[in-house]
């Protein structure tokens, strides 16, 4: 009797860790991780003082690419009585739930078109918040960073075109290199991502036979190669293999010391992807009245061609479209101006920064013009 | 005595008869149990119609050619999920061809073989399997045994280049042999633990006559304990069929989601759990609309796999004696 006993609790404990380890593994996280912690002696100085929206939630979804940003902000405010729920979802799930009015915010990588916003249930404002480079990383024996690419190189090798490494074209781009004859493993995403739709974006924009051929969005029909999912899994692949070429964020090919391409710019000359050329890449770009800014291929001297950016969408009225109330909204404002003031000198290339590239100084100023345009009910939030 | 209970028990009811108050709490289970097994047929119900409903636009679209076509491109809206079909079947298959012998055989070892005092300990070890997060064997085919596994495959596909599909191609990091290997392991506890309950069902009679007859043990195992419990263990192989077809990211980590059918074994293809999980959270429009529709056909598949198992169960269950994989059936006692 007691043996059987033992025997009924043993299956239920193991039950219930199948049960736990079946659960889905979404990565909705409050804020209130651990994450980063180190940052806010740096910036609690910023916004404490505006008076009424002390205290508060604001829920948000979307972009994965952006999850560690807001969750680091929300781990920031959480010390000034603010709440942040991020739950990275994706951003088209993200907008679809903006739409929903479910959420406060979403973030988002691709700026929206117009047929998102004619869904949404009223006027919506856009703010770029990040910009992130995307790497072209490889695993070469004896090449150390800074090989130099051009799209039409890059797009032969992930067609599938160009098999070795000491490939003539390649050659051609870096005449001192000493190539090895080892053939090419291309790696790229297979998951649905915001770095994929950067990526192909660039080569299709550099690329004409890319952009006839494949195209550019978040999942493409890749030619050749090996999928790995997530940045991590794509990562995993090009380090176990030897002559593997991926496309990897800049956070985590500067975090695991990986060794990328420098590609050449629109200007001829060869960049590397450091934070600083990454937030070049805004520099004297066209802004459109909506702020939807395209980083892909910047024109600006010095900036990494392979720029992707993300956007935090909300609405210009939250009361009256996403059914906020005058608190929610003040909990909103209070995020945003963090995000737009404090929250950008929390990213960058130092030791306890988070990896990305944070806005110019011009585009911070368009963001914060924008913020103050929006209300509750038609007044101004306080 | 008898005074104080017609106290109590009043009308002309005798006094052995229970009040109707007394009867209640049968009547509750009986509701209540019948209400929440019917809430799962319902739930089953509107799972099937709900698929088949936000599906509907990617069938109206493509027809069969969605389930039969050989090219998925999202970027051009084309959902012909072949590759998924084949990946999902073709993983399967080779989950159960290596997984259910090793099952079988350690079924077989624990209840045959071991000395009595190991087989609580051995048998827990095996269920623990069941413990790990699948994740987690994702993680490990990723980071352990795809690279280790690699130099193997290349070195069989070029040796058995002769044999066409498995060998001859060039092995990549990621492919259906390995994803079907680390679903090997992830069947492994469940189908085990019913081969060894339902070997545990075989009667020692037929055992013992077996060895009196002068059978060797394994051909006593062969002739008695196998073919008694084969019915049993089938359900068993079905049953993580069914885990085989539905597991997600193990599968995602390690299948190197290609949109067209690899052209061998060491080739990377996609399962349709596989594709639901890593497309779903960026897909619009039709493109969700054709994740529900590979949904769709992963519980067809899932339900004809679960109809072919109990099939089997109950075919052998009138064929042979034991219904085995019950364990329905007390074996009368060995004399001893």
């Amino acid at each position: 009797m007691r043996q059987r006993r033992i025997a009924a609790l043993t299956a239920a404990v193991v039950a219930s860790l199948i049960v736990a380890a079946c659960g889905s593994s979404s990565s909705s996280s409050s804020s209130s991780g651990s994450a980063g912690a180190s940052n806010s002696s740096s910036s609690t100085s910023s916004s404490s003082s505006s008076s009424s929206g002390g205290s508060g939630t604001v829920n948000g979804a979307g972009s994965t690419l952006a999850a560690p940003i807001y969750q680091q902000w929300g781990s920031v405010l959480k010390g000034q009585g603010l709440t942040v729920n991020y739950n990275a979802v994706g951003s088209g799930a993200g907008q679809t739930q903006l739409e929903a009015a479910t959420v406060d915010f979403a973030g988002s990588d691709p700026a929206l078109k117009a047929s998102d916003k004619a869904k949404m249930k009223g006027p919506v404002l856009q703010f770029p918040v990040a910009f992130g480079g995307i790497t072209v990383s490889y695993n070469l024996s004896g090449v150390k960073s800074g090989l130099k690419l051009d799209g039409p190189t890059v797009g032969k090798i992930f067609s599938g075109q160009i098999k070795t490494w000491n490939d003539p074209a390649i050659k051609a781009l870096n005449p001192g290199a000493s190539l090895p004859s080892t053939s090419i493993t291309v790696v790229h995403r297979s998951d649905s991502s915001g770095t994929t739709q950067g990526f192909t974006t660039w080569l299709s924009d550099t690329d004409p036979a890319w952009k006839s051929s494949v195209g550019e969005g978040k999942d493409v029909k890749w030619p050749t190669g090996t999928g790995g999912k997530g940045n991590s899994g794509v990562a995993a692949v090009v380090k176990q293999t030897s002559g593997a070429i991926g496309y990897v964020e800049q956070a985590y090919a500067l975090e695991n010391g990986f060794t990328y391409a420098a590609i050449k710019d629109s200007a001829g000359a060869y960049v590397l992807p450091t934070i600083p050329n990454t937030s070049a890449a805004a520099n004297g770009i066209a802004v459109p009245a909506d702020l939807g800014v395209s980083t892909i291929n910047s024109s600006a001297s010095g900036a990494y061609p392979i720029v992707s950016q993300t956007f935090l969408d909300a609405y210009k009225d939250p009361c009256k479209s996403g059914g906020a109330n005058s608190g929610t909204a003040a909990a909103l404002k209070k995020f945003l101006t963090y995000a737009f003031g404090a929250g950008q000198q929390t990213l960058g290339a130092g030791g306890n920064q988070l990896p990305y590239a944070p806005l110019p100084a011009a585009l911070v100023s368009k963001d914060q013009a924008q913020l103050a345009t929006m209300t509750c009910n038609g007044s101004p939030i306080s | 005595m008898e005074a104080s209970i017609t106290s109590v028990v009043t009308g002309d009811r005798s006094v052995l008869e229970r009040s109707p108050a007394a009867r209640l709490p049968d009547r509750v289970l009986q509701w209540g149990l019948s209400g929440l097994a019917a809430a799962i047929l319902v739930l089953i119900v509107y799972f099937f119609i709900r698929l088949i409903g936000q599906s509907h636009t990617v069938f109206s679209h493509y027809g069969l050619s969605f389930v039969f076509g050989n090219d998925w491109d999202v970027n051009r809206n084309i959902y012909h999920g072949a590759a998924m079909l084949v990946g999902t079947l073709i993983t399967s298959a080779i989950a159960l061809v290596i997984g259910v012998p090793i099952a079988v055989a350690t079924a077989v070892f624990i209840n045959e073989l071991t000395p009595r005092r190991l087989r609580g300990p051995l048998s827990i070890l095996v269920d623990l399997l069941a413990a790990v997060p699948s994740v987690v064997y994702g993680l490990w085919g990723v980071f352990v045994l795809a690279p280790k596994l690699l130099p193997a495959e290349k070195w069989f596909a070029s040796t058995f280049s002769f044999i066409p599909w498995i060998g001859g191609g060039t092995p990549t990091l990621y492919n259906y042999f390995l994803a079907g290997l680390i679903l090997a392991i992830m069947i492994l506890p469940i189908v085990s633990a019913i081969s060894r309950e339902v070997i545990a069902t075989v009667p020692s009679e037929h055992k013992e006559a077996a060895l009196a007859l002068g059978a060797t043990r394994w051909e006593m195992i062969r002739m008695a304990v196998l073919p008694y419990a084969r019915p049993g263990i089938t359900g068993g192989a079905m049953l993580g069929l069914g885990r085989a077809i539905g597991e997600t990211i193990a599968v995602v980590l390690v299948i190197g989601a290609s949109p067209v059918i690899g052209n061998h074994l060491f080739a990377q293809g996609n399962t349709y759990a596989a594709v639901i999980a890593s497309e779903f959270g960026e897909a619009q429009g039709v493109h969700i609309s054709a994740l529900f529709g590979a949904g769709l056909v992963l519980f067809v598949l899932t339900l004809i796999v679960n109809i072919i198992a109990r099939w089997f169960v109950s075919r052998g269950a009138h064929g042979t004696r034991g219904t085995g994989a019950t364990g329905m059936t007390i074996a009368p006692a060995a004399e001893r």
